[in-house]
């Protein structure tokens, strides 16, 4: 029981990381449905540096670099460009399900380093996932920057008449939010799964995107929305730890992404945006053009 | 503001030349503004106006000319610039966002906000600067909650809370209540005795101007055509000086004979995009040969009426009757067909398609008719002789009927939408805003046509956001708050301050 907790908590770590960057650049209105493939990027680049220097503390450093990397790419096609964000962020997607799988390849199997001591088997990344969902909090609701980068989100030429620049502003949090995503990839593949193979996320990025939806774009019901859907995922990965016969752990697995639509058709409707509606960023997705 | 003095020119352009392929905007224009004085820029649509506000915040470098600001040359790269130098700007379509709260709203971008925003010492200054003003603000409100007058001041607040010494402001009593805009004059009087100066934009409204401004510069095609105290000027000498030649007021309303009741709305309440109510329970009927009134502040439920009306939204509940027979479930084409005509606000989105051609915009509500398109082919010769007699009969000025709807002015463009309709001799108008963004000139033609469709027997429901057009074309008028009408008034024991008040929400019915 306590090990599918912990379990539990671990993979959702993983989604509360990712989903946390895709705040961000969300907030500041610039959406990247290329998530999984940061991870990818994060994951397999911070795996062969660590598989090759044996120092987990530059393989993540280097999950993280690809991250950022990932971000400015995506904002220089997204704001620099001014190119459509959903269709650009498909592109890393697939670069990244492509490149990773070619770079990867040949470290195909186990990490081979001592696993990261856990916490009666929780990861120590869970406790710092929390720490990060603080400080996000707190620097988008608390600080002149965390002003301007909603600012530039809602309505970018409200934001440039009051002399905020719109967009620095963007690639500051466009490249944090990758930051974040080659994270969350290096905490999958260095601790959660130490296993390098072909296409491993198999849509972790996906459902922490969907996630920054289900949020309303707040910090917090991320981190219980994350915890909701680790459990779930962990539940459809190992069913047998919490029910002893069960259906197919096949449907099991459907079971995150049947959650996921529902949250987001109850969403849509029109009861709920009268209620909640206001939280969306209302510049997200629209690149920034001066008349 | 201590070493400011009364009198002092705190910015002065000279000699501002502004030219864009085709067209000299601004031509060598001066203009200059004390402490402590008000003082209206006039012109219509297309008098450059907006080319010398634009200038005079940063947004656009001019050709030629100099800015002077407190006696020293200055260059705005930017109106970040303008804004550094003691330039504020209050725009006519609000700069502000709306899920943030005021106080967020009056910090983003202040300098000296900090890194980590001090909120509680930021919301002690601007509550002071609220209290001097005499204008109570919650400044953690989200600015959404907030009426436009309040929008408004939050805005004017923002400019001064970052030391603005020059406030231009872009028609600022537009989208106000009338008690809104009262409050707003006041507030900017007040303002000029802290030596502030203060300069308005304005395309009409010019009893506002005779009110409150010291001096007044007219400009027409991009020149100044006038300098005068406000003084020595009367609301006709500002509108010759405007349209180059004399207007008329007063409009002759006339007797029309007031036909039967041709349309009915009962208990009706629809949703508005958000989800929100935005109308609830509203019933009325207009008549023929009537023009039926409904004033209110734009966002008190006058869109969604008017979008259930014409057959593009749907109610939440309650009917709609023509000629005594029930069109709730019609579809806007079959509404068309019975001859109910739709000219909405939003001339650029709703009544036009910008890429089309005049004449294909005339074909949107010709193409279900026999006449133009037969058996799916539309006959584009007889298309092209009505557009070409409609333009030559409503004045539109164009070169062609060929060019692209998006190139004509507001004013012109509105013609167009008004002969479209006009021209199907519908027994119904729903026209709503109809002079919204008009100049003096083309409004007094729109008003007209509207005069000459009820003398011709047509009912009109006009929703005006406008309390002059109101006063002046309705037959009966109904001022609308927050989805609900107020009373409905005859014309004839109209008062212009209740009727004000109650689009402001003040009083309830008990009047009646």
């Amino acid at each position: 029981m306590w090990e599918f907790y912990a379990r539990s908590f671990n993979a959702s770590t993983i989604f509360m990381v990712a989903a946390l960057g895709e705040l961000i650049g969300q907030r500041a209105g610039v959406m990247n449905v290329g998530v999984e493939g940061a991870m990818l990027f994060g994951a397999t680049i911070g795996f062969i540096v660590a598989k090759t220097t044996g120092s987990y503390l530059l393989g993540f450093l280097a999950a993280i670099a690809v991250g950022a990397a990932i971000g400015a790419l995506h904002g220089f096609f997204s704001i620099t460009l001014g190119g459509d964000q959903v269709v650009n962020g498909m592109g890393i997607w697939i670069l990244g399900f492509g490149l990773t799988a070619y770079i990867g390849y040949p470290y195909t199997g186990p990490l081979g380093l001592e696993r990261i001591p856990s916490v009666a088997g929780i990861s120590p990344f869970f406790f710092l996932g929390i720490v990060l969902i603080a400080v996000a909090w707190f620097v988008l609701f608390k600080t002149n920057v965390g002003l301007k980068l909603r600012s530039v989100g809602e309505n970018p030429s409200v934001a440039e008449v009051s002399g905020v620049n719109v967009v620095r502003t963007r690639y500051l949090s466009v490249i944090t939010s990758g930051m974040f995503m080659g994270l969350a990839g290096g905490i999958y593949a260095l601790d959660y799964n130490p296993v390098w193979n072909y296409n491993f996320l198999m849509g972790w990025g996906f459902v922490a995107l969907a996630l920054v939806f289900f949020s309303m774009w707040n910090p917090f019901i991320l981190l219980g929305g994350s915890v909701l859907f680790g459990a779930l995922w962990q539940l459809s990965l190992n069913p047998e730890l919490l029910f002893e016969d069960t259906v197919s752990r096949y449907i099991w697995r459907t079971v995150p992404f049947v959650v996921t639509i529902g949250a987001l058709a109850l969403m849509s409707t029109q009861w709920f945006s009268s209620r909640w509606g206001a939280a969306k960023p209302e510049a997200l997705g629209m690149p920034y053009e001066k008349d | 503001m201590t070493d400011i003095k009364h009198g002092d020119i705190v910015l002065a352009a000279k000699g501002i030349t502004k030219r864009y392929p085709g067209l000299v905007a601004n031509d060598r224009i001066d203009f200059e503004i004390k402490a402590g004085e008000i003082h209206a820029i006039l012109g219509e649509n297309g008098a450059g106006k907006t080319t010398l506000m634009s200038i005079l915040f940063g947004l656009v470098q001019p050709d030629e000319g100099e800015i002077y600001a407190f006696g020293k040359k200055v260059h705005f790269r930017s109106p970040l610039d303008a804004i550094d130098l003691g330039v504020g700007m209050v725009h006519q379509t609000r700069k502000l966002i709306p899920a943030h709260t005021v106080l967020e709203n009056i910090l983003l971008g202040h300098p000296k906000a900090g890194t980590i925003l001090d909120m509680k010492r930021a919301g002690e200054e601007v509550a002071q600067l609220c209290k001097h003003y005499n204008y109570p603000l919650d400044l953690n409100a989200k600015v959404w909650h907030l009426a436009e007058g309040e929008k408004q001041m939050v805005e004017i607040f923002k400019a001064l809370y970052r030391g603005a010494k020059v406030l231009i402001m872009d028609e600022p009593t537009s989208a106000l209540a009338p008690p809104e805009t009262e409050k707003l004059l006041e507030s900017i009087q007040v303002m000029t005795r802290d030596e502030l100066a203060i300069v308005p934009f304005i395309t009409h409204k010019l009893p506002i101007v005779l009110a409150v401004s010291h001096r007044v510069t007219i400009l027409r095609r991009g020149q100044v055509v006038a300098r005068l105290d406000t003084k020595q000027s009367t609301e006709q000498s500002l509108a010759r000086e405007m349209v180059g030649r004399d207007v008329i007021f007063r409009l002759e309303r006339g007797k029309a004979a007031r036909g039967r009741s041709i349309l009915r709305v009962e208990n009706l309440s629809a949703f508005d995009d958000k989800g929100a109510q935005a109308l609830t329970d509203v019933s009325f009927d207009v008549h023929e040969g009537e023009i039926f009134g409904i004033a209110g502040v734009s966002g008190n439920g006058q869109q969604a009426l008017a979008e259930v009306l014409a057959g593009l939204r749907k109610a939440k509940s309650g009917r709609v009757l023509f000629d005594d027979a029930e069109i709730s479930h019609l579809t806007s084409l079959q509404r068309w067909q019975k001859g109910i005509g739709y000219i909405p606000a939003e001339q650029r989105t709703v009544g036009s398609i910008g890429n089309f051609s005049l004449v294909e915009n005339m074909l949107m509500n010709y193409h279900f008719d026999d006449a133009f398109s037969k058996w799916g082919f539309l006959n584009e010769k007889k298309a092209r002789q009505l557009t070409e007699a409609l333009i030559a009969e409503y004045g539109v000025a164009t070169p062609s009927p060929d060019v692209k709807a998006r190139g004509l002015s507001g004013g012109n463009l509105q013609k167009l939408i008004l002969a479209r309709v006009f021209s199907r001799k519908p027994r119904l108008i729903i026209v709503n805003l109809p002079t919204q963004g008009l100049d003096v000139g083309a409004t007094e033609f729109v008003q007209n046509k509207l005069l000459e469709a009820r003398k011709s027997g047509a009912g009109i429901l006009l929703i005006s956001e406008d309390l002059d057009e109101i006063l002046a074309l309705s037959d009966r008028i109904a001022p609308i708050y927050e989805g609900k009408f107020m009373d409905v008034i005859p014309a004839e024991s109209a008062v212009r301050e209740t009727i004000g008040a109650l689009m402001a929400g003040l009083e309830k019915k008990a009047a009646a």
